[in-house]
């Protein structure tokens, strides 16, 4: 890849507005994201950072404002569908398939969207579940697995699509807490791998260690960002020295 | 009574049994894929089919099915064409069992989390893809002693078909009091047998329900 491409953004939000009934939660965002970059979004609930991940991941759309992802314009609803199988999410609540296997929840996409043969889908699950680390839970359903692992497998089933970019939408803060690390050490080695990730998390550690750039939101607008050691050790906004107050003090 | 009149009354009433189990799943098929269309029109469906899917559900719940049934079988003739009773059976009690089966449906395709709906849809599966694959599926356990319940209620439904000329259980019931009297008796005899068909359905239902609420 050349410098040139390196320096593309893969993500560009230009002005994105977004509005819940009467309840403005976005206002114009400006926002890019390069390739291979691990942004991290911080900030109280409600103050938006999920619903940008969102829009990025197509499950939303803005009110206003462009949004391209992975040269896509999910601004615009006759292409917006696009995107669909070339980003990875990852959710707070797993949403993992109760009713299939470890196994079974990586290969449903690769058979039924991708069109792999069930042969081929299998090895790319095995390869997929081996990186997080559970190929011998492979035959194991959701429930009986642990949060972690369930989580684990949720990632296996995103990175099993090759997608160009991962979103992760609080994906520890439903685990207990003896349970995180198994989880942030899959995402760290994804982020060592050069994945492009986009992350909304309350940990604060992830976020200072492994993020290239941190985005500090505050009531629907881009507060503060910069790299990890300048937001933590010396934030020039007064809100976000307040927001990591409450955050790292509790 | 004679052996001879024993032994044709329990014939007529063996008939009928067969003639009631016949058009139970005759019913049951066809008010199972009325109900799963009418369900996913009304919850996927674009505008129009959805408010159709609606009307229809709310209409046949809201009336009592001897008139749908009345309806289908006596109107077609009106219109001059024929219908043949059991079909006109299995067609009224399809369409009347239909509407309460997609409320069971909806119930079961509404409790499924958004969640799922939208990892799918990142995955790149369509929308039909994981309704069929991921959303269906998951919703068996919940839809499954529900549904069980509604064929119970069909099956016994299937009786009023006597009242549109239908030689079935309840039908051939009346044909022999009207022969030989002893309403007590005989009536007493064809509610056993709805009954032993019945109570193995109900007891499976009942014990499904208590595993679906611990």
């Amino acid at each position: 890849m050349s410098h040139q491409t390196e320096l593309k953004p893969v993500i560009s939000l230009a002005g994105v507005s977004k509005s819940f009934g009467s309840t403005r939660v976005l206002k114009e965002i400006n926002l890019e994201v390069r390739s291979g970059e691990v942004l991290v979004l911080i900030g109280a609930s409600g103050s938006g950072k999920s619903t940008v991940l969102r829009i990025m991941a197509g499950l939303e759309t803005s009110d206003s404002g462009e949004v391209w992802v992975n040269a896509v314009p999910l601004h615009d609803p006759r292409r917006a569908r696009e995107i669909r199988g070339h980003v990875g999410m990852v959710f707070q609540q797993f949403n993992l398939f109760p009713h299939k296997s470890a196994l079974g929840n990586v290969t449903l996409a690769l058979v039924k969207a991708r069109k792999m043969s069930p042969a081929d889908a299998r090895k790319r699950a095995m390869d997929a579940l081996e990186r997080v680390g559970l190929a011998d839970r492979a035959a194991h359903y959701p429930s009986q697995l642990s949060g972690g692992q369930q989580q684990r497998v949720a990632i296996a089933r995103a990175l099993a699509v090759e997608p160009g970019i991962m979103f992760f939408d609080e994906a520890t803060s439903a685990l207990d807490p003896e349970l995180v690390g198994e989880v942030t050490e899959v995402m760290r080695g994804l982020a060592r791998e050069g994945m492009t990730m986009v992350v909304v998390t309350h940990e604060m550690g992830f976020a200072r260690k492994t993020a290239d750039r941190v985005v500090f939101m505050d009531k629907g607008v881009i507060a503060e960002q910069g790299e990890p050691e300048h937001i933590f050790v010396d934030p020039a906004n007064e809100r976000t020295r307040q927001f990591l107050h409450r955050v790292l003090d509790h | 009574m004679s052996i001879d009149l024993l032994r044709t009354s329990l014939s007529i009433l063996l008939q009928g049994l067969v003639a009631t189990l016949l058009l139970s799943v005759a019913a049951i098929v066809g008010g199972t894929l009325i109900g799963l269309l009418a369900a996913v029109l009304r919850s996927f469906g674009p505008w129009g089919s959805a408010h159709v899917a609606k009307l229809y559900t709310e209409l046949f719940r809201g009336t009592p099915v001897l008139i749908t049934l009345m309806f289908i079988y006596f109107g077609v003739s009106y219109f001059g064409y024929a219908i043949d009773v059991f079909a006109a059976g299995a067609i009224g009690l399809s369409v009347y069992q239909g509407a309460y089966i997609a409320e069971v449906f909806r119930s079961g395709i509404e409790s499924v989390p958004r969640g799922q709906w939208e990892v799918s849809q990142i995955l790149g599966l369509t929308k039909a893809q994981t309704f069929t694959f991921v959303v269906l599926p998951q919703t068996g356990k919940i839809v499954l002693p529900p549904l069980v319940g509604q064929y119970l209620s069909l099956i016994k439904d299937t009786s009023i078909v006597s009242m549109i000329g239908m030689s079935e259980l309840m039908h051939g019931g009346q044909a022999i009091v009207d022969r030989i009297g002893k309403p007590v008796e005989i009536y007493g005899l064809v509610a056993l047998i709805y009954f032993a068909v019945c109570f193995p359905l109900s007891q499976w239902v009942r014990h499904h329900d208590r595993r679906r609420l611990t």
